[in-house]
């Protein structure tokens, strides 16, 4: 039957009998090797935290037993004991489930690229497979995806190693994570992925020339894509893990392939959906919209009511607005289940509670004239009266005392008390476990859980909680939202993603963003040096005059600052005209008058014209130059009449040929302005004594 | 070990039947129509029968009804696994019955005659045990299972009796079975078919091509413009998801606004519904009534900032009161709504109405 329903999904699959023999297999990496989610990912593993009252990890495997997958490989490290017994006794590792789980478990995994690393090394994968995360959501439909890969590896020899399904979704939607904000170039035709950068709040991205100059001539490049860190990989990219060694992440090996495209000969393809719906839960942001999308029916049908875990007891009924009841849930008189509610099997709710857009887990209590909202509470949470408690994270075994009001973005870790009367600010943390001793086991943060629960148990007995913090009842420790920024500098604290603290993204960029920085810089400057240049050009020149430095140091001064800086020649020579000219206005203020003005500057300009002619040299340098003094007296509108005398200067100093400037007069006006300016009266004599004087050179020269 | 071998492959394939419905109809209403849920299930619980351990008609009145739950609450919008697997119920019922010598009649007859003479319900416990009752009972089903296959073609050969030349005829929605009878009908007559579209699923896009691929003259319309264009149309046809035992129906969204349009300019409404979907539930069961789909259809995910500020809703099926319906045809022959309950109790024995 299983082959049936695989069969039936993907019914045109090139041929049934190639269907039967390759079963489709999945890699699902069920740690995410970062501690995002400390501290509450010390006492369960990601995969395991509840969404919408079920385990993230049964929404992955339902999603790759849907599609068809018949062998899923399951590799764990962080608490593998726990995952391991949680699958045991689900669905998936019953003998009649359609997709065979098969549990890998090793404390030595680090990255995503170990576990490959691994599954080349045991040779697990015969053929193409799914590479998913643990806490994927998802009810896209890959088979699609699937086909056009297994089509193009057909056709193209096995160059295409992997394609990414990505989900279209425009900026601004809840469930793009900010983290995972890509900017993608692709070919529009064979959907070939050309460049591929997360965006990282940059504001300035830049795109490799070469990508647009092979291939085809249609390209597109998108940012409304949602990454769904559902990957399509052919066996090669296990080996391409093995091969390189430095890959960590998806990230690294699609940076990697596209760097060495021409070399290895891999290309990565893109499969964007417009249905159906993916998203990885990778910080706290992340579980609030993933699971409101979830009761808001957009994973259908992965909805509560379905329960498709088939777990005793789980079912639950689906009413008007959403709200989801479970078995033996009983309400009190007056309590209002607004909108978006899902409360788990055997909750009580005291009178006149207000809940809304919240998921309530199994066995809660919760008392009179409760007030939740975005609320995500998970099981055995006991709530007292009065509270309030608006967008937290309240975990397993946690008790909320008396007239507790939690602000938005709390975390209430497994176990901890609160209160009475107590008001957490906003972005709190809340854990049994002391920060510090985090630090201290830092090191065996990858063994078996049950040391790691021994630790900690001695080390809460061994200090105080503190009243003001967590109440006079309360146990636990804060956990502050900076506390290791130094020593774990990716990840620090930042549950919450973005929103809560955004510095640590800027800061902890990888080297990917670091480089295209340094790249950028190269070729078109930031406002900032081009400023700093100036300045720096302007102090030379000033101590040149103070000190009477001989122009030609002056030169070579300039020109170690152009390095450093890493400006152009263009640039240099605009901002140079720019600085002399301005030069007056710097040392006498903008009142002189433009008979002051003209006075002052002509000397300087004939000091300073061997540094102008070491600059000036072809005629669009002279152009250029014009166009740097013509947007000067642009600016200093009331000293345009000082124009003619300033150009008059340079043409006798032989910093400007005639040439140029009658070229310039010609040719350069570009808009009204200018044009304006070309009509000065003393401009156009100056214009005419110039033609003339060339008439006059060249009769002679007859 | 044949016979454990026999019992992991039948509960690998009810696994599999049920993984099925649970992902059956992302989006668009079933995937697969429901005459072949029907068939699927039929033959499945023939399997049962045929594979599982039971000695008498009680044990396998048992087996079924607990199979029959879990069906039934994998998919709850899907009557017809519920309808088939009281079919099922019946069929043994009456082969135990016609094994025990006893007739039929007096079996499963509830008059106000024999309520009042008979002290109680006769309790029966089927323990007794009949070496023919397996046999008889996968007959049974077999001959079920020739019903269903000939479900439609039955319902199509009537088309001549209620189409009739030049009339304008108006459907909503795509449904198999008034494809079929239209189709039909449109070997003998010339006639003009309108099709609402059915938003957001727009199934009635695909049902006109179909339509017109059959040289029928089909427009598409609005939803919008059903009341418009009903004061032209002779009949309204259509067809549904679930006969109610009250006769009213479940039926494709815009549905209940057809039949408000149709009563309006009392045009007569009839419904193509074949007897597998008569369903024994009562409109007032809301939680299982109701099936909500992605909100996707309604306001693509695409919409960016929008969607964390309102709630989207998309359901699927309207309930349609009986006393807009002038007909049903069934494989049957016609029937009025208020004929439904006694077709009702024909079908399905009272004590089986809830699993």
């Amino acid at each position: 039957m299983s082959s049936r329903g695989g069969k039936q999904k993907k019914g045109n699959v090139t041929s049934e009998q190639e269907e039967e023999e390759q079963p489709l297999q999945a890699v699902l990496v069920a740690d995410s090797f970062n501690r995002r989610f400390f501290p509450i990912s010390k006492d369960q593993p990601r995969a395991l935290l509840p969404l919408g009252n079920v385990a993230m990890i049964d929404y992955t495997l339902e999603f790759l037993t849907s599609t068809g997958v018949q062998e899923t490989f399951v590799f764990c490290c962080w608490m593998s004991n726990k995952i391991k017994d949680h699958l045991l006794k689900s669905k998936w590792c019953r003998p009649t489930s359609p997709n065979v789980v098969h549990i890998i478990t090793s404390d030595l995994y680090r990255s995503l690229g170990d576990v490959l690393r691994d599954v080349d090394a045991k040779n697990l994968v015969r053929n193409d497979f799914i590479l998913v995360y643990g806490d994927v959501v998802s009810n896209i439909d890959v088979s699609q995806a699937l086909q056009e890969h297994r089509h193009r590896r057909k056709v193209d020899k096995n160059i295409s190693v992997m394609t990414m399904v990505f989900k279209e979704s425009s900026p601004g939607h809840k469930s793009r994570c900010e983290e995972d904000d890509v900017i993608v170039a692709m070919d529009s035709k064979s959907k070939r992925v050309l460049h591929y950068q997360k965006t990282q709040g940059l504001k300035k991205l830049q795109f490799p020339m070469n990508i647009f100059q092979h291939g085809s001539d249609e390209f597109e490049i998108r940012h409304d894509l949602l990454d769904c860190h559902i990957s399509i990989c052919s066996p090669q990219v296990a080996e391409l893990f093995t091969d390189n060694f430095d890959y960590q992440t998806r990230n690294d090996f699609v940076r990697g392939i596209l760097v060495n495209e021409e070399i290895l000969g891999n290309q990565i393809h893109l499969y964007v959906t417009q249905d159906g719906y993916g998203a990885r839960v990778s910080n706290l942001q992340m579980y609030d919209s993933v699971s409101s999308d979830m009761v808001r029916r957009w994973v259908y049908p992965l909805t509560p009511e379905a329960n498709f875990t088939d777990q005793q007891g789980q079912g639950c009924t689906h009413s008007r607005h959403n709200v989801y009841r479970g078995a033996e849930v009983s309400l009190g008189h007056g309590s209002q289940m607004e909108e978006n509610v899902l409360i788990g099997r055997d909750t009580s709710i005291g009178a006149n509670c207000h809940i809304s857009n919240s998921v309530i887990g199994n066995n809660c209590t919760i008392g009179d004239n409760v007030v939740l909202d975005r609320a995500h509470m998970w099981n055995n949470v006991h709530i007292s009266s009065n509270v309030e408690i608006h967008q937290s994270v309240v975990c397993d075994g946690a008790v909320v005392k008396e007239a507790v009001h939690l602000n938005k973005q709390c975390v209430l870790a497994y176990n901890v008390v609160i209160g009475p009367n107590l008001s957490l600010p906003d972005g709190t943390v809340v854990s049994m476990h002391h920060p510090e001793e985090e630090e201290e086991d830092d090191d065996d943060e990858f063994l078996s859980d049950d040391q790691e629960v021994g630790h900690s148990k001695d080390k809460t007995r061994q200090k105080a909680f503190n009243p003001a913090e967590v109440g006079p009842e309360g146990k636990g420790y804060i956990w502050k939202a900076s506390m290791n920024d130094t020593e774990d500098e990716e990840l620090a604290q930042c549950l919450w993603g973005l929103v809560l603290n955004p510095d640590p993204e800027s800061d902890s960029e990888s080297e990917a963003s670091e480089e295209s920085q340094d790249r950028s810089r190269s070729v078109s400057p930031e406002i900032d040096d081009v400023n700093a240049f100036q300045l720096e050009v302007l102090g030379t020149l000033q101590r040149g005059l103070e000190e009477n430095i001989v122009c030609d140091n002056l030169v070579l001064e300039i020109n170690s600052l152009k390095y450093a800086y890493n400006i152009t020649l263009k640039e240099v020579m605009q901002i140079l005209t720019r600085v002399v000219l301005e030069y007056p206005f710097q040392q006498q203020g903008t009142q002189l008058t433009t008979l002051q003005y003209t006075g002052s500057l002509l000397p300087l300009l004939k000091t300073w014209s061997p540094v102008f002619k070491n600059y000036i040299k072809r005629a669009q340098d002279h152009l250029d130059c014009l166009s740097a003094v013509e947007e000067l007296f642009l600016e200093q509108d009331t000293h345009q009449t000082a124009m003619v005398k300033v150009l008059m200067k340079m043409y006798q100093l032989e910093i400007l040929e005639e040439e140029a400037i009658l070229k310039w007069f010609s040719t350069g006006a570009t808009n009204d302005k200018s044009r304006q300016l070309r009509k000065n009266q003393g401009l156009q004599k100056f214009i005419q004594w110039l033609k003339e004087a060339e008439d006059e050179s060249s009769e002679e020269g007859e | 070990m044949p016979g454990a071998d026999k019992e992991a492959d039948l509960t690998e394939r009810i696994e599999a039947f049920l993984a099925d419905l649970k992902r059956g109809g992302c989006g668009t209403g079933p995937i697969r129509g429901s005459g072949e849920t029907a068939r699927e299930t039929t033959a499945l619980l023939r399997k049962v029968t045929a594979q599982a351990r039971w000695s008498s008609a009680g044990d396998l009145m048992e087996i079924i009804r607990k199979e029959g739950r879990r069906m039934t609450a994998a998919q709850p919008s899907e009557t017809t696994v519920g309808n088939m697997v009281l079919r099922v119920l019946k069929i043994i019922r009456e082969e135990y019955a016609r094994s025990r010598g006893s007739s039929e009649e007096t079996d499963q007859q509830e008059s106000l005659h024999k309520l009042l003479t008979s002290g109680g319900l006769s309790e029966e416990n089927f323990r007794q045990h009949f070496v023919h009752l397996k046999a008889n009972v996968i007959e049974a089903i077999n001959e079920l299972l020739t019903e269903l296959d000939g479900t439609t073609d039955n319902i199509a050969m009537q088309a001549l009796e209620h189409i009739h030349s030049n009339e304008v005829i108006m459907t909503v929605g795509r449904s198999r079975t008034v494809e079929a009878f239209l189709k039909d009908a449109a070997r003998k007559r010339k006639f003009h078919v309108i099709v609402a579209e059915c938003a957001p699923f727009c199934q009635g896009h695909e049902m006109a091509t179909n339509l017109s691929k059959a040289s029928i003259e089909t427009t598409v319309i609005a939803d919008a413009a059903i009341f418009a264009v009903m004061s032209r149309v002779n009949k309204v046809i259509i067809g549904t998801q679930t006969v109610l035992a009250n006769g009213g129906l479940r039926a494709v969204n815009g549905t209940h606004t057809v039949a408000l349009a149709a009563r309006h300019h009392s045009t007569p409404l009839i419904v193509c519904a074949p007897m597998f979907k008569l369903s024994p539930q009562f409109p007032n069961e809301e939680d299982t009534f109701h099936k909500f789909v992605s909100p996707h259809e309604v306001l693509p995910f695409t919409e960016g900032e929008i969607l964390s500020k309102v709630n989207v809703h998309c359901p699927v099926f309207d309930y349609v009161p009986p006393e807009l319906i002038t007909l049903f045809i069934s494989n049957i022959g016609g029937n009025a709504p208020s004929y439904i309950y006694r077709l009702m109790s024909e079908l399905y024995h009272p004590e089986d109405h809830d699993l």
